[in-house]
């Protein structure tokens, strides 16, 4: 007998019945949010900003890279940065910007993806793995900025995973929620802004 | 409204002067006072010392001395939260487990069955004091009591009520607990009179004798001779003595 | 882990004469308590959360098997590999082995409780590999070769100064009292260790049933680099950690950060199933995930079956008035406060942590906090009750609670007793009507003196008050007529 089929004949011999065939699960409501969202675009700005992520709108996404640039000169950041495959054709040279399509290097400082979607109950990015969606730009440089379209907003978690199985063919490798830059309370309980991964998540909202 | 007092074991043996102070409370709300003479403990030292006989014996004991009773009452949330749990302890009798719910649903902390439930409200009299009140755990978790003891004392013309800091945190009795691991214990009541003694009030008041017991017992040993540490049932008693002077 | 909760009384005199561990634990133990209420306030009905994360996790263990066989078909479909491990020595030689087939060097972990139940650093590192711990906690600990205090801040027995001694002995930096410069430090120590691991270790804080996935809550994005930048990532987590769906998963994550550290979320929750994909430039090329039993399944269909609902969110020794006077590790081994008091017993056995039941006044703090509605102080009375019945605790208080039970049963006796007895202790006290000595009775009165018995008992007194009024109740000593009539009949 191997360890695993000793570990469940105790779970069995626990629950005092074999391992059912299928299991039937209550039928019932989605659980209760915690805080209800009114206005899916505010309240998405409101819980991100509380979460200490920086919120920027334009109108459309050739407004993008003037919005990144106008950010990094507000921060005094350099004007380099490594992006998505899929955000090559924005024209990022007349704003001044250097974008290389790579994924990123431990030195590299800025990081920009696009977002699969957000969720206004927590102000959380969804952002998911693949062969062009690399998981450490939004991991490794020390400033993430996010560009997410206003139309690919919703309400709460569970519609976000409803999302990625009508879109998607299978859950990718890492999905990652992203709620503000990293932080630590590990020192005396003191809230420190950029852990291991980024200081500063920047949303450019488009629509 | 016939009542029956359940005086508690450790009111019966340290402090006597909260069971009459009940007794004034409760004929002063209107209520017909019966005290079995049989009666002695809830059952909850042995229970929760892991004697789970101790709750089930106890629990048919309490049967027989307060069943026929309109409402049964209590100087301690303590024992009235034991009495409480005491139909999860006869799941395999239902028809005990009946009786025993018809029982517990009619018994109550002093307090809240004064403001509450009595016949007719209670009106405090007078005292000159300021008061800090300690939230004892059972009391508070169990049966929600909070606002009771609270309001009564702010109706008592001339008491000003002050609270500490961390009231509901535990004053490390516990029962076996405070001896078992005395030095814990201390620990906690040390850090309760401390917020306690900070509001700069006489007296720190509470709905359990055990924890003030604990309260006491270490504010005496930290060399504080003087703070009073009462029932609120001794506190309300003493008030209605003096009538309320009418507000000029 | 070494285990210490045999010595748990000695612990806890250690741990109270600890002035700097007494200091840290009054300035900072506070803080997740208050962050929680804060957070509490922004929710509309977090007792409807509760209600329903509860429920999600008793479902759980209710048909454990059958969702942990889901669990592992999901995540062999998408290239999981998948162990089982029945004690946490099997896990670390599970992990052992994957690590020596696939040439591992250097290791970094993310938090992961039960490879402290496991002790699986010094495996690691006795077979020759380098391990660090990149949890900022963690790796203070391992720094100061402590274990963990407290399961989601693990050093918050630790002040900056103490931290920043540390660093300067291990980095060689000068010391600095500025908290944001010492986390400063430890990123840019960590990060190459990140870059260079051939190897990830990861807990799950929980399995997704439905798609064979490993959760991961983390706020310092060390959980994400672990587990996305070694070319080997394995998760090891406890057999009750899964959850059926993602649905299930969000309505949990409502509950745990807010529980856990006031959050209304974590920064990050990573949901991570199976390998590379074919062409991606990052992940890991293998995944594994150790189901660590080590004492659970024991627990199914018992009395502390619900234990294993815990989510691990730390509510309970946050809110624990024992456990912010003696810290986590006067319990001793991985779990501290309340559920540790449960968890340590029933996985290690009773007998080795018999006063771990015992180091709770019941006050019911950790109950009403609990996101899943654990009825932690009936568990600690279960313990209790086990000890008692097994004849674990001492004789004398064995005899004490049968003879304090018969004389309650027998109200003649007990108020012969109580009358004897009060007038004892009113002999016994001074001037001052205080007991400062009482024989048998130390552990209160080294601390506390006693207040002494006020007069006669309150029945004699309303017995002779009743005669006055010349309503005449006589004394007995045996049963009454009334007590045989009202004899009990079902």
């Amino acid at each position: 007998m191997s360890a695993r089929d000793r570990i469940l004949e105790r779970v069995r011999a626990g629950l005092k019945r074999p391992t059912p065939v299928s299991v039937a699960r209550p039928d019932r409501s989605l659980a209760p949010m915690a805080r209800p969202v009114s206005h899916l675009l505010n309240d998405f700005i409101a819980r991100a900003e509380s979460l200490q992520s920086t919120v920027a709108q334009v109108a459309n996404l050739n407004a993008v890279p003037a919005a990144v640039a106008e950010y990094l000169q507000a921060q005094g950041l350099p004007r380099k940065s490594v992006i998505w495959p899929s955000l090559k054709a924005l024209d990022w040279f007349s704003s001044g910007l250097t974008a290389e399509a790579r994924p990123p290097v431990s030195e590299d400082r800025l990081g920009i993806t696009e977002t699969f979607c957000g969720i206004a109950e927590t102000g959380t990015l969804l952002l998911h793995s693949g062969v062009d969606h690399f998981s450490t730009t939004s991991l490794l440089p020390e400033t993430h900025i996010a560009i997410l379209r206003v139309d690919r907003l919703v309400e709460r978690m569970e519609q976000a995973f409803a999302l990625m199985q009508s879109e998607l063919d299978q859950l990718p490798r890492a999905t990652n929620f992203i709620s503000g830059p990293s932080r630590t309370a590990d020192i005396e309980q003191t809230i420190v802004i950029g852990a291991h991964g980024p200081r500063r998540v920047h949303i450019i909202l488009v629509g | 409204m016939r009542i029956g007092l359940f005086v508690t074991c450790l009111v019966d043996a340290m402090r006597p002067s909260i069971g009459f102070a009940s007794v004034s409370l409760l004929e002063a709300a209107g209520c017909e006072v019966t005290i079995p003479d049989t009666q002695t403990c809830c059952g909850q030292p042995g229970f929760n010392s892991g004697d789970r006989p101790s709750g089930i014996q106890l629990g048919l004991a309490f049967l027989r001395d307060f069943e026929g009773f309109d409402a049964i009452v209590a100087p301690s949330g303590s024992c009235i939260g034991m009495i409480h749990d005491y139909p999860t302890l006869f799941k395999d009798d239902l028809a005990l487990q009946a009786r025993l719910n018809v029982l517990t649903a009619k018994c109550y902390e002093l307090t809240d069955f004064l403001v509450n439930h009595a016949p007719k409200p209670l009106s405090p009299g007078r005292l000159s004091m300021t008061v800090s009140y300690h939230d004892s755990c059972t009391g508070l978790r169990q049966l929600e009591i909070k606002s009771q003891p609270r309001f009564l004392l702010q109706q008592t013309q001339g008491v000003e009520l002050r609270e500490m800091k961390d009231a509901e945190i535990c004053c490390g009795f516990g029962g076996s607990f405070s001896i078992k691991l005395g030095d814990i214990a201390t620990q906690m009541a040390d850090k309760k009179c401390a917020h306690a003694l900070e509001t700069g009030c006489d007296a720190i008041v509470g709905g359990d004798l055990g924890c003030l017991l604990n309260i006491e017992g270490r504010l005496r040993r930290r060399g504080d001779p003087h703070t009073q540490v009462k029932h609120v049932a001794e506190l309300l008693a003493e008030s209605l003595v003096n009538p309320q002077l009418e507000k000029s | 882990m070494k285990i210490r909760s045999e010595q748990f009384k000695g612990n806890v005199r250690k741990q109270l004469a600890d002035e700097a561990l007494q200091s840290n634990l009054s300035r900072f133990g506070g803080g997740f308590a208050d962050r929680r209420r804060d957070a509490l306030v922004k929710v509309d009905d977090f007792e409807a959360l509760r209600d329903r994360g509860a429920s999600i996790r008793a479902e759980v263990l209710e048909n454990l098997d059958y969702w942990l066989l889901k669990f592992e078909a999901e995540a062999q479909r998408r290239g999981t590999q998948v162990h089982w491990a029945e004690t946490g020595a099997e896990a670390n030689q599970i992990l052992l082995n994957i690590a020596r087939n696939a040439g591992v060097q250097r290791v970094v972990k993310s938090k992961s409780m039960v490879s402290e139940e496991s002790g699986l650093n010094e495996v690691l590192t006795e077979a020759g590999m380098t391990v660090t711990e990149t949890d900022l906690g963690e790796y203070i600990l391992q720094l100061a070769n402590e274990p963990p205090s407290h399961i989601i801040a693990p050093a918050i027995h630790k002040s900056r100064d103490e931290v920043s001694a540390l660093f300067e002995k291990h980095h060689g930096t000068p010391r600095t009292d500025d908290i944001p410069s010492l986390c400063e430090e430890a990123r840019g120590q960590l990060r190459p260790h990140f870059l260079a691991a051939d190897m990830g270790v990861s807990g799950g804080n929980f399995l997704i049933a439905e798609t064979g996935s490993v959760t991961i809550v983390t706020n310092e994005g060390n959980g994400r680099m672990v587990t996305t930048l070694p070319r080997v990532h394995v998760a090891m987590t406890g057999i009750e950690k899964v959850l059926p769906t993602l649905e299930d998963l969000s309505a949990i994550l409502r509950l745990l950060p807010r529980s856990a550290t006031g959050q209304d979320i974590t920064n990050y929750v990573s949901i991570l199933t199976g390998v590379r994909d074919e062409g991606a430039m990052d992940g890991p090329q293998e995944n594994h995930v150790i189901l660590v039993d080590n004492g659970r399944s024991r627990l199914l269909g018992g009395d502390l079956h619900d234990a294993l609902r815990c989510i691990r969110c730390g509510a309970c020794m946050n809110h624990c008035p024992v456990y912010q006077n003696i810290g986590g590790h006067a319990y001793g081994w991985v779990y501290p406060g309340p559920i540790g008091a449960i968890l340590t017993p029933a996985f290690l056995g009773l007998e080795k942590a018999l006063d771990l039941p015992q180091a709770s006044t019941l006050c019911a703090a950790c109950e009403v906090v609990c996101p899943v509605r654990i009825p932690l102080p009936d568990l600690m009375r279960v313990l209790r009750e086990k000890e008692l019945t097994q004849g674990l605790r001492p004789w004398h208080e064995r005899l004490s609670i049968r003879l304090w039970r018969w004389l309650a049963l027998h109200p003649g006796w007990y108020a012969f007793a109580a009358r004897w007895g009060t007038r004892l202790l009113r002999g016994m006290a001074g001037s001052d009507r205080l007991l400062h000595t009482l024989p048998g009775l130390d552990g209160w009165t080294e601390g506390r003196d006693m207040p002494a018995p006020q007069g006669e008992t309150f029945r004699d007194q309303w017995r002779k008050k009743q005669a006055a009024e010349r309503k005449i109740i006589p004394i007995r000593l045996d049963p009454s007529p009334s007590e045989k009539k009202a004899g009990l009949k079902k």
